[in-house]
């Protein structure tokens, strides 16, 4: 398949911001990532590099497929600098008015064609893009944690949003080699809708003393063949970004099963955050986090 | 100290073939109980058909899927049960079948063997209670298919004696399989987190939140999950899983467990899933394809 080359800018330097530029510099997309200053787009710019020069010592990319990655990526602080930009995606901090603003901010810099994605997990579509002029060009576009090894990203249209630019945005993740799959403006759309109480009713069976974390993640991974136990799981994402997630979506949702149970609070007090805390469910050796 | 050699299963359906192929593959002697030779026929093509398969893969040799079987016999006689040292009920998920067989076994083996069940939507405790000396029982849950599957819930009655309970850990850790000990809950641990998120799944589906496949891809490659909750409601069969969920319901009034209407529809209508060729993710008829 022969992709044209676009102008790509990621709005965010972050964990998934850094991922989904290496995902669109990969693909031979002119891609440049924005934040708010120099230290923060330096660092998402080293991630990325990183990443792509594991990949190419892995050998799961070739070292010219890699260097052509790494000369399509450049970093800016100016939003201005957006201006050619034909894809926009906003993968900032996890906080409504910022988005809004930021969505409308780029109506002012950007031409009208341009597609703006927002890669959020758990706001609303059609509440981010009420910020914006043209809303009819915003998709909700949720790539998984690590962005540039996960196929799945979820599109969802919000309530103003074209059925042309929501085609368009298809197209463009398929050129990135992506799998979309299109669900509705909905709190958490379809991962985190049932991710988020399974992982409730399961720390809520282990209060009930249902098992032990032991017993609950083996009989998970050999009943049901997860990949991975759900507090195993926890450990991993951090009880603190569970807490964060479950209720932003309790929020919207004004239902029990979203709302963390007392546990979630407990092992926070105690500093038991996961993996990154070398102590959640389990105890860790070593604080290394996933995707390092 | 207990030890299980010889192991009587009581059904030659899915999961009695199932678990007799298990047990036999232990180096146990396993005589299985039917009602007529006809269903007894179509369980040791069950369990034949299984091994085949594996000696075909290269998972073992045509030597031992012969000596597996050989060690399994099977009896419409209840009176040929006597002697074994334990007893896996895996017959029709009724609560009246279950009772009625189980009283004739119990019968015919004796006080002092060890009777389980392997019900997965029925109270142990009450199945335990229509028994002479309940403490021997207890649940023994396969899941299906038992002979991939690495998890066997061990369950305890309110009755079971704490040494049967260790006896049949034992067992199952010797079968080759990760024994895991719950209370005698509806749905036990592995239902009981299971049937909420099938519930949840089907209720969004019906509510337009995308399309079935959508669903099963993004939980596939979003979770790693081997197969969506959509497929996997198929495989079940629609009509088994809300059986399961309803029970749990009607046992608790807990509202996760209320199985949505859609499913009571499906059943209805006949799309059972896999075995009927209609169900969610199942279409016979290809020129709906969205």
């Amino acid at each position: 398949m022969t992709t044209k080359t676009l102008n790509v800018a990621v709005l965010g330097a972050g964990t998934m911001g850094a991922g989904i530029a290496v995902v669109a510099a990969r693909a031979g997309h002119q891609t440049v990532i924005r934040d708010i200053d120099d230290k923060a787009v330096g660092r998402g710019l080293d991630a990325a590099h990183g990443f792509l020069r594991k990949s190419a010592s892995l050998g799961k990319l070739s070292q010219s497929d890699a260097d052509r990655a790494m000369a399509n990526l450049s970093g800016t602080t100016e939003l201005s600098d957006l201006a050619s930009a034909d894809v926009v995606i906003e993968a900032v901090y996890e906080n409504l008015e910022l988005k809004q603003q930021l969505f409308a901010e780029l109506d002012e810099v950007v031409s009208p064609q341009t597609l703006l994605h927002t890669n959020t997990s758990t706001l609303s579509v059609t509440a981010i893009a009420s910020g914006a002029r043209h809303p009819e060009r915003v998709v909700g576009t949720h790539y998984c944690n690590p962005a540039a090894l996960m196929k799945l990203v979820e599109v969802a249209n919000g309530r103003h949003t074209s059925t042309q630019a929501s085609a368009r945005s298809i197209d463009f993740l398929q050129g990135l080699g992506k799998t979309t799959v299109v669900t509705k403006d909905r709190p958490g759309f379809i991962v985190n809708r049932f991710l988020i109480p399974w992982e409730n009713n399961c720390i809520r069976a282990l209060e009930a003393g249902m098992g032990t974390v032991e017993s609950i993640d083996a009989a998970v991974t050999g009943a049901l063949r997860h990949p991975m136990g759900p507090f195993r799981l926890l450990d991993i994402v951090g009880l603190d970004i569970h807490r964060e997630v479950s209720l932003r979506l309790y929020e919207q949702l004004r239902d029990t099963r979203f709302a963390p149970p007392p546990m979630v609070d407990q092992m926070i007090a105690a500093g038991d955050l996961g993996r990154k805390a070398g102590r959640g469910f389990y105890t860790y050796e070593d604080t290394r986090s996933f995707g390092s | 100290m207990q030890s299980y050699r010889t192991i009587a299963v009581l059904g030659y359906g899915t999961m009695g073939s199932g678990i007799a192929q298990v047990v036999a593959q232990s180096g146990r002697d396993v005589v299985v109980l039917e009602t007529d030779s006809s269903r007894i026929k179509v369980g040791q093509g069950t369990a034949a058909a299984f091994l085949d398969e594996g000696v075909k893969r290269g998972k073992l040799t045509a030597a031992d899927r012969d000596q597996v079987l050989s060690r399994i016999t099977a009896t419409t006689n209840v009176a040929d049960l006597a002697g074994v040292d334990l007893v896996i009920e895996a017959v029709s998920e009724q609560r009246e079948v279950k009772a009625e067989v189980l009283a004739r076994v119990a019968e015919a083996v004796g006080d002092d063997t060890v009777i389980t069940t392997n019900t997965s939507a029925l109270s142990v405790t009450d199945l335990a209670a229509g028994l002479p000396r309940p403490e021997r029982v207890a649940g023994l849950h396969f899941f299906n298919p038992a002979p991939v599957m690495a998890v066997v819930e061990v369950v305890q009655a309110l009755q079971t004696a704490p040494d049967v309970l260790n006896s049949l850990v034992r067992f199952v850790e010797n079968l080759g399989k990760t024994a895991v000990e719950v209370k005698d809950r509806p749905g036990f641990l592995v239902n009981r987190l299971l049937m909420p998120y099938l519930n949840d799944v089907v209720q969004a589906y019906d509510d337009q939140l995308a399309t079935a496949e959508d669903i099963d891809v993004a939980l596939e490659l979003g979770l790693g999950y081997k197969l969506g909750p959509l497929a996997l409601l198929d495989l079940i069969g629609i009509d088994v899983h809300r059986h399961a969920t309803l029970s749990a319901y009607e046992a608790t009034l807990d509202p996760q467990f209320a199985p949505p209407p859609l499913l009571g529809q499906m059943v209805s209508a006949g799309f059972l899933g896999r075995k009927s060729g209609q169900g969610f993710r199942t279409r016979t008829r290809t020129e709906e394809t969205p």
